[in-house]
């Protein structure tokens, strides 16, 4: 999405401490700053203990910040002492990096109906919730709601856990590494999934990652943390275009990436940064059959 | 050839045998893992890999058939602690493998344990703790660390015990790209001084790093034999749902659009020679033909 809406999620040289005051201090975060704006794909990305989970639990307050910085989202103060979490946390929904374990009902349905629940919405109103998320994320309502959690496959129960956030049709998902450990059909699914919700639901999305090729194809732009600060952002294709200050951020490029960017080194006119398979074949062809 | 250091013979395994109608997680496995091995499974989520790895250090003992490490059955009782001795596991969620409350300490916890004298103990933990690049946090509480960090901590406290076989069920899946190259490298390291590798992954380009490779799909077996001659196969692989490496892939795509572009590359390397290899020859031919013209021949 490059028509740029308003800000929703916006961070200002955001700090925080760990066990602060203990000898156990950990400084995770010491000057963050990122705007999200609705309805676009953000990539989150760094190496792991760089702070990437520490800053996406501000946006629905799970940590307050206490210390310098700012988070507002949608504009609401997160510092604010009399702010209402709750509606924050229907706005923004989390789903964490192994999201079958987020699951603790019984049945498929009434675990997805929860949050909807909590929310005191009427129970037909809830239905159609949960109709809906379960769509989303492509599990059939009639199949699935009377199924035992526990009985689920891994793949399932993941899709269960994203389908409970979804239900509280929140304006901005949050995704912490929530594809680590599912095979590439699974991966592929789910992507192509919350790229739907993005595109046809307004929904925006921020992705955390370690996994390049990932955030290559889906992030619209990027932020690169190390070290608890923000240390680039700009387009995917912008920040794929620097293989060398990634790698000394504990990051890399795609593979295709890689070859198109050592194709140019050796004078080799590549016509852009390709970050996915298909743009690679594409260039490479011109370059080949020109 | 030499003895195998793992043999799996007719294996096949339920986690409910005595049910009316058992499942079965794995089916007639036959399998050789030699000493020096860098062995790689995929296969998608419910293929068997991860009930299969088990069987390697008697976690899990066959429904049907054996599985024999270094000449123990797993099924007999006497040999189950030799056995661990000789293949270690690395899981694919550290929390669960971590036990102590300060870095060293839990890497120290399985050497101390076997009675490892003091000197030799710290030798070994400073080792392990190095090879996974995890030396300067090694005074740090293990829950304060981020997964990836943790995942080493978890493959220094298996390295630690200098087992024969070390078995990688998907280790690498919560690390940066930078700390999955740390522990391939590692991984490299050891298998290069003589530990049999098994390793579960996701990540296809890993599996090139294996000498030999195995899919798996509904408890089976499907195919087998060097990352080259697994991954050419791209539309089986691909009616498997999985992914073959990304360089592969564009490989495969090219050859699809000109057949004499060899499908079966591998490496970065591998296809950036391969495309400069084909410019440069195009270069040539165009020279050729300039001076023909301009020598009007």
């Amino acid at each position: 999405m490059n028509t740029r809406g308003r800000v929703i999620i916006q961070v200002n040289d955001l700090h925080h401490t760990y066990l602060s005051g203990t000898p156990l201090e950990v400084k995770a975060l010491k000057g963050v700053t990122m705007e999200i704006y609705e309805g676009e794909v953000v990539g989150i990305i760094g190496r792991t203990g760089a702070g990437k989970s520490t800053i996406v639990q501000h946006f629905n307050g799970l940590i307050r910040n206490r210390e310098r910085g700012r988070v507002i989202v949608d504009g609401h103060d997160m510092a604010d002492p009399s702010l209402d979490v709750r509606a924050i946390r229907q706005k923004v929904g989390l789903v964490f990096q192994h999201p079958e374990q987020q699951l603790f009902e019984r049945l498929v349905g009434d675990d997805i109906a929860f949050g909807p629940k909590k929310m005191g919405l009427p129970p037909e109103v809830r239905r159609e919730r949960v109709r809906w998320a379960m769509e989303m994320v492509g599990l059939d309502f009639e199949k699935f709601k009377d199924r035992f959690t526990f009985s689920l496959s891994g793949g399932e129960m993941r899709k269960v856990a994203i389908a409970g956030v979804l239900a509280l049709q929140p304006k901005v998902l949050i995704l912490d590494e929530s594809t680590t450990g599912i095979d590439p059909r699974g991966r592929k699914e789910l992507l192509s999934r919350m790229l739907h919700l993005n595109r046809e639901h307004g929904v925006t999305l921020v992705f955390v990652s370690s996994n390049m090729d990932e955030v290559a194809s889906i992030a619209d732009r990027i932020y690169v943390i190390d070290d608890g600060r923000t240390v680039m952002h700009g387009t995917a294709r912008e920040i794929f275009a620097q293989p060398e200050t990634l790698r000394r951020y504990g990051l890399g490029v795609p593979h295709v990436t890689t070859v198109a960017y050592r194709l140019a080194q050796d004078g080799i006119p590549m016509p852009r940064v390709p970050l996915t398979v298909a743009e690679a074949e594409e260039d490479v062809w011109k370059i080949l059959s020109s | 050839m030499s003895e195998p250091i793992i043999r799996v013979e007719n294996v096949s395994f339920s986690y409910n045998p005595l049910a009316e109608k058992p499942v079965f997680a794995l089916q007639d496995i036959n399998l050789e893992v030699f000493p020096g091995d860098y062995l790689v499974i995929v296969g998608h989520n419910g293929s068997g890999k991860s009930t299969l790895a088990k069987h390697f250090n008697a976690l899990l003992r066959p429904t049907k058939g054996d599985v024999w490490v270094n000449g123990m059955n797993t099924k007999d009782p006497k040999c189950v602690l030799p056995i661990r001795a000789t293949v270690g596991m690395v899981f694919q969620i550290p929390d669960n493998q971590i036990v102590a409350t300060v870095v060293e300490e839990d890497v120290a916890f399985g050497p101390a344990n076997l009675g490892v004298p003091e000197q030799e103990l710290r030798a070994r933990v400073d080792w392990a703790l190095k090879i996974v690049d995890m030396d300067a946090h090694r005074q740090r509480a293990p829950h304060l660390l981020s997964s990836g960090q943790k995942q080493r901590v978890a493959i220094a406290g298996a390295m630690a015990l200098k087992p024969k076989v070390l078995v990688l069920d998907e280790s690498t899946s919560m690390l940066d790209p930078a700390g999955r190259e740390e522990v391939l490298s590692a991984v490299r390291t050891l298998n290069k001084e003589g530990t049999t590798i098994v390793a579960i992954t996701h990540f296809m380009h890993e599996a090139v790093e294996g000498n030999r490779v195995i899919v798996m799909e509904a408890g089976r077996i499907v195919a087998y034999g060097s990352p080259r001659e697994v991954f050419s196969n791209v539309e089986t692989l691909r009616a498997l749902h999985l992914d073959v490496p990304q360089v592969t892939e564009l490989a495969y795509e090219l050859h699809k659009r000109d057949p004499s572009f060899p499908a079966d590359l591998l490496t970065i390397d591998e296809v950036v020679q391969e495309i400069e290899g084909r410019l440069e020859q195009k270069e040539k031919v165009g020279e050729h033909s300039w001076a023909r013209y301009h020598t009007g021949q």
